[in-house]
């Protein structure tokens, strides 16, 4: 029988793609591991700078030692690790995250639980901060290591604020007098100045609530509407909002450059003061190099509240479906341990998540860096809860804080907002 | 008289005003090529000039630093070369398959026409967010993520679009040719490949264009489905210039007029088929 | 092949050349189409099975407020964007068919945005649209006018979006100029000897005979604005991967409700019924046009 040309052809592209289907499956059951050195991957959401960083580190992992080589993946993508982690077989055998994130993970059954690997290790958990292995840890179990963390702090423009004849605040209540003196307006109310900036609206927001003594989770439920937290954002209406009108602060807002170049508003002097994270004082000697700045803790409300920061954590996992566990969970202890933390952090310009590198040597040539790094050692230390309803509820919280600075609503009533809206939050 | 004064007057205009009308098509050209021009022009500045308020159109000093820490940064000729094997695949597989259905709509005469012409509509209206897992748990349960296949082998299936465009065209191709082929006793295939196939190339051509554009500004697909780095294409390479806290504007605007260079070449050359392809009774 | 009837046999024909799509279509349609209107009536998060719950992510819906307003602006969105849209492909496509010189290469300047990556395109206007540092708000300010907050006023962050989906309207201009070739000359020089102006000529003319082009690229145009996702997620961005909404919930379109609820929310069965709410909009919404189009489009028959 005449086969005709186009159904030859067709039949041959769809053996070719079965065939090329079967070859995959088959060279995915690869043949029994050969006597070289296990390889692993590690898929990590930093790229440019950084990931160079964490290549080096990589190397010097794979130079020390025969049994593993690590290849490492710059890949920013959120949305690429969930596939990956929802594949049968995943493509990556350690990865980073952040904190907030485990819980919801965790439940899911993707992350692997690390207790074990730790205790075969040698890597104790007590060494890290509390605060943080809380919020990586799941029914009782450890789910993620901390590989670098972060604690905000006030920082301030010292020309400003000496222009403004303006000491450093300690307390609340001189901080609010600070930004009256560092808030300047022009004749037709267009700011020129601004006291307070916020490069991120909802973690400033949520460390004030912390500093006045709320908390935005409860017993392992959103507690939005805490009186602390309302207090936080009235406080942050009544000395940043108000004063210049909510038009005019979105206004000012809409010309500021960008985030950390060198147009950033606090380095040209557009912010006296900012809440942020140590990766500035990285950050500053690069790109604003003639800004006289210093930091100090967040201001305080009364004694027993002194020190207040929020922490939040950069993680890794080792997914439920990589194949090279034990490796993953080598190289793992490894990064966590006094020389890879010290390495890492350094590299990302970030925290090490370990209490005993507080007040460690390798970073006394970061400037101030201290004043971030000795925070981890307070008592008044918070992050966020990691329970499966936290990306819902940042959401929402960053949304009520949305409407509150531009003056939609009252705290009251954006909270409340919130907190009714919990009840729809996924509970696993 | 006075109407045919009129019309002899409309044509003597005198030459100077002749040439104003290129005016408001300039005009038009450069509020689309302005961003692409910026793209270019900070391309080429150093990095403490790319932001200034006023914003600055002009180098101050030119730099070619840019470009170098591009090809620097990523496997530039690794993911050209990548790039343009997906997307080559992929308008072979285009102009395979997409005039086989389009004939099956335009000149077979069979019931089935119909109803398979609002499903292909049905397709194109269809939201990609419906199919996206479960197209990607498909895939998946073939072992095939993490490789090209899930980028290649669509486009020899058809996509609903191009195969409506082609029909269109089609639908102009005056019956009489393929009956007579038919009389002559030619197989339906013969028919198709012989006759059809070179007088529908303007619009199978620029289909090819189409798709060829698509699957190199791609991003999504390949992002979710490539996992080595090796395998990565040109658009996630420019990933790479977005760092956590800040974007290296300069090698960034470098990479993407390297990007889009090929495209564009490939668009000016194919452009004699685009236009005067879709013309030629396409659109009906 | 003899004894089968023409019939039968041109059926089998149909379908031997419709095959490759008839393949894909019940893999890669069909299938997942029927897979995620199961998983729109279960609860789903994507790595542990779906667990059926009837009718609650629809009931939801009603009353998320978040599902209304990113419905509202994606219908604003559509209203606005679409006929824009249509208006100027037309219009340029007139000048582009314009006696120039150089007329490839204005078309090609005028398609080339549709080559930019879309990702990059994203940045790029959102840098052009920055108050300070960006080109639109300075070429304004050199004509007198005093730039809005393009994307911190609630009330201009849709125009802003608008403007970027313009950006890459050049394909449909194309395929508009190659529809105005297609009109007969002799129409317009009998209608220049009657002593028809040039908007008549386009009214009785020009737009009639395109009007099968405009019937689908309204319907290709509507479809595009209800599923708009990149432009506005890449302009709402704060920072990379931070997704925003934009001043007010203002630019949070249908597509990035969907997707927060799929990927950060990772509630798949909600997003699968928000996916087949938005497809049977579609559908309601290209019958209603496709049943107008008797009214307006003229099919050739002159």
């Amino acid at each position: 029988m005449h086969v005709p040309p186009r159904t030859r052809r067709r039949y041959g592209v769809a053996v070719g793609a079965i065939a090329g289907a079967v070859a995959l499956v088959l060279a995915g059951c690869s043949a029994p591991a050969s006597s070289g050195p296990e390889e692993i991957t590690f898929s990590y959401l930093w790229g440019g700078a950084e990931a160079e960083a964490i290549e080096a580190i990589i190397a010097d992992f794979n130079a020390s030692q025969d049994e593993i080589v690590v290849s490492g993946i710059s890949s920013p993508d959120f949305q690429k690790q969930l596939t990956s982690l929802s594949a049968s077989k995943g493509s990556f055998d350690i990865s980073d995250h952040f904190g907030n994130a485990v819980g919801s993970w965790a439940s899911k059954g993707i992350l692997e639980p690390l207790d074990d690997y730790l205790d075969e290790n040698g890597v104790d958990p007590a060494e890290f901060a509390p605060a943080a292995i809380e919020q990586l840890s799941y029914d009782d179990k450890i789910y993620s290591l901390p590989i670098a963390v972060h604690t905000f702090q006030l920082l301030y423009n010292k020309t400003l604020l000496a222009e403004a004849g303006v000491e450093v605040p300690s307390t609340m209540d001189e901080l609010a007098a600070a930004i009256k003196a560092t808030t300047k307006v022009g004749a037709d109310g267009t700011i020129t100045q601004l006291g307070l900036g916020d490069p991120s609206p909802s973690t400033t927001i949520t460390t004030l609530g912390y500093a006045f003594g709320g908390d935005w989770d409860k017993d392992g439920a959103p507690s939005p509407t805490d009186s602390g937290n309302e207090k936080a954002l009235q406080w942050y209406v009544d000395n940043v909002v108000t004063p210049v009108g909510a038009d005019k602060l979105a206004q000012f807002k809409s010309g500021v450059g960008e985030y950390m170049s060198p147009q950033d508003p606090f380095y040209t002097g557009k912010y006296a003061f900012v809440i942020d994270g140590e990766w500035r004082a990285l950050n500053i000697p690069t790109t604003a190099p003639e800004l006289d700045w210093g930091v100090t803790s967040i201001p305080y409300v009364s004694s027993a509240l002194a020190d207040t920061t929020q922490l939040t954590v950069s993680t890794l996992f080792i997914p439920a479906n990589s194949q090279h566990k034990e490796a993953a969970a080598k190289f793992l202890s490894y990064l966590v341990s006094d020389d890879g933390a010290t390495a890492f952090s350094l590299a990302l310009g970030n925290l090490p998540a370990k209490l005993s590198l507080v007040g460690s040597s390798a970073y006394d040539d970061i400037p101030e860096f201290s004043v971030w790094l000795n925070a981890l050692a307070g008592d008044n230390v918070h992050a966020l809860s990691s329970a499966p309803y936290s990306a819902e509820y940042s959401t929402d919280l960053g949304l009520a804080f949305d409407d509150v600075i531009t003056g939609a609503s009252t705290p009251e009533e954006a909270l409340q907002k919130v907190q009714d809206n919990s009840s729809n939050y996924a509970t696993d | 008289m006075a109407l045919a004064n009129s019309i002899v007057r409309r044509q003597r205009l005198p030459r100077w005003m002749r040439g104003w009308r290129i005016i408001p098509v300039i005009a038009l050209s450069l509020i689309f090529v302005f961003p692409f021009v910026i793209m270019l022009s900070t391309a080429f500045k150093e990095v403490g000039d790319i932001f200034s308020s006023p914003p600055t159109l002009l180098p101050t000093n030119w730099t070619l630093n840019n470009f170098a820490e591009a090809f620097d940064q990523i496997p530039f000729v690794r993911y050209l070369a990548n790039t343009l094997f997906i997307s080559g695949m992929s308008v072979l597989g285009t102009i395979v398959s997409c005039p086989l259905v389009a004939y099956a709509l335009a000149k077979v005469r069979w019931r089935g026409s119909r109803p398979l012409l609002i499903i292909v509509l049905l397709t194109m209206m269809l939201p990609p967010q419906v199919t996206l897992i479960p197209v990607f748990l498909i895939w998946n349960g073939l072992g095939a993520v993490g490789t090209y296949l899930p980028l290649i082998v669509p486009a020899f299936l058809g996509t609903p679009f191009l195969i409506f465009m082609i029909r269109q065209f089609l639908l102009s191709i005056p019956d009489e040719l393929i009956e007579a082929a038919r009389i002559d006793g030619a197989s339906e295939f013969r028919t198709y490949f012989s006759i059809v196939l070179p007088i529908a190339r303007p619009a199978i051509v620029t289909a090819a264009i189409f798709q060829f554009v698509w699957s190199w500004t791609d991003f999504l697909n390949p992002l979710i489905y490539l996992g080595d780095p090796d395998q990565y294409t040109l658009s996630i390479g420019l990933y790479s210039f977005f760092g956590e806290n800040d974007v290296a504007w300069g090698p960034l605007m470098a990479a993407c007029v390297m990007f889009t260079l090929p495209a564009l070449i490939i668009f000016l050359i194919g452009q004699r088929f685009f236009i005067g392809g879709l013309s030629a009774g396409a659109l009906k | 092949m003899r004894g089968m009837t023409t019939r039968r046999r041109q059926a089998l024909t149909g379908l031997a050349f419709a095959a490759p799509f008839i393949f894909g279509f019940v893999i890669f349609f069909a299938y997942p189409v029927a897979a995620s209107g199961f998983y729109s009536f279960t609860d789903f998060n994507l790595f542990q099975a779906p667990e059926f719950v009837g009718l609650d992510n629809y009931a939801r819906m009603a009353t998320d407020e978040r599902f209304w307003i990113a419905l509202t602006n994606t219908l604003l969105l559509t209203i606005t964007g679409v006929p824009i849209s249509i208006i100027i492909a037309i219009a340029g496509a007139h000048l582009l068919n314009l006696p120039v010189r150089g007329q490839p290469l204005f078309r090609a300047l005028v398609y080339l945005p549709s080559i930019v990556p879309v990702v990059v395109g994203g940045y790029l206007w959102r840098w052009l649209l920055n108050t300070e540092y960006g080109f639109i708000n300075y070429f304004l300010s050199l004509i007198g006018i005093d730039g809005p907050g393009w994307l911190v006023e609630p009330e201009w962050t849709k125009p802003a979006i608008v403007i970027m989906s313009l950006w890459t309207v050049g394909g449909t201009m194309i395929i508009y100029l190659a529809a105005l070739k297609d009109v007969p000359r002799d129409l317009y020089e009998a209608a220049a000897l009657d002593g028809a102006g040039w908007w008549s000529r386009f009214v009785h003319i020009t737009w009639p005979t395109i009007s099968p082009v405009t019937l689908f690229q309204v319907i290709v145009n509507v479809i595009a604005f209800l599923q708009i996702f990149t432009q506005p997620y890449l302009l709402a961005q704060t920072r990379l991967n931070n997704a925003g909404s934009g001043p007010g919930q203002s630019m949070l379109t249908y597509a990035m409700y969907l997707f927060q609820n799929a990927f950060s929310f990772l509630k798949m069965g909600y997003a699968s019924a928000m996916a087949w709410v938005l497809f049977l909009i579609t559908l309601v919404i290209t019958l209603v046009i496709l049943v107008s189009s008797r009214k307006w489009v003229h099919d050739g028959s002159r």
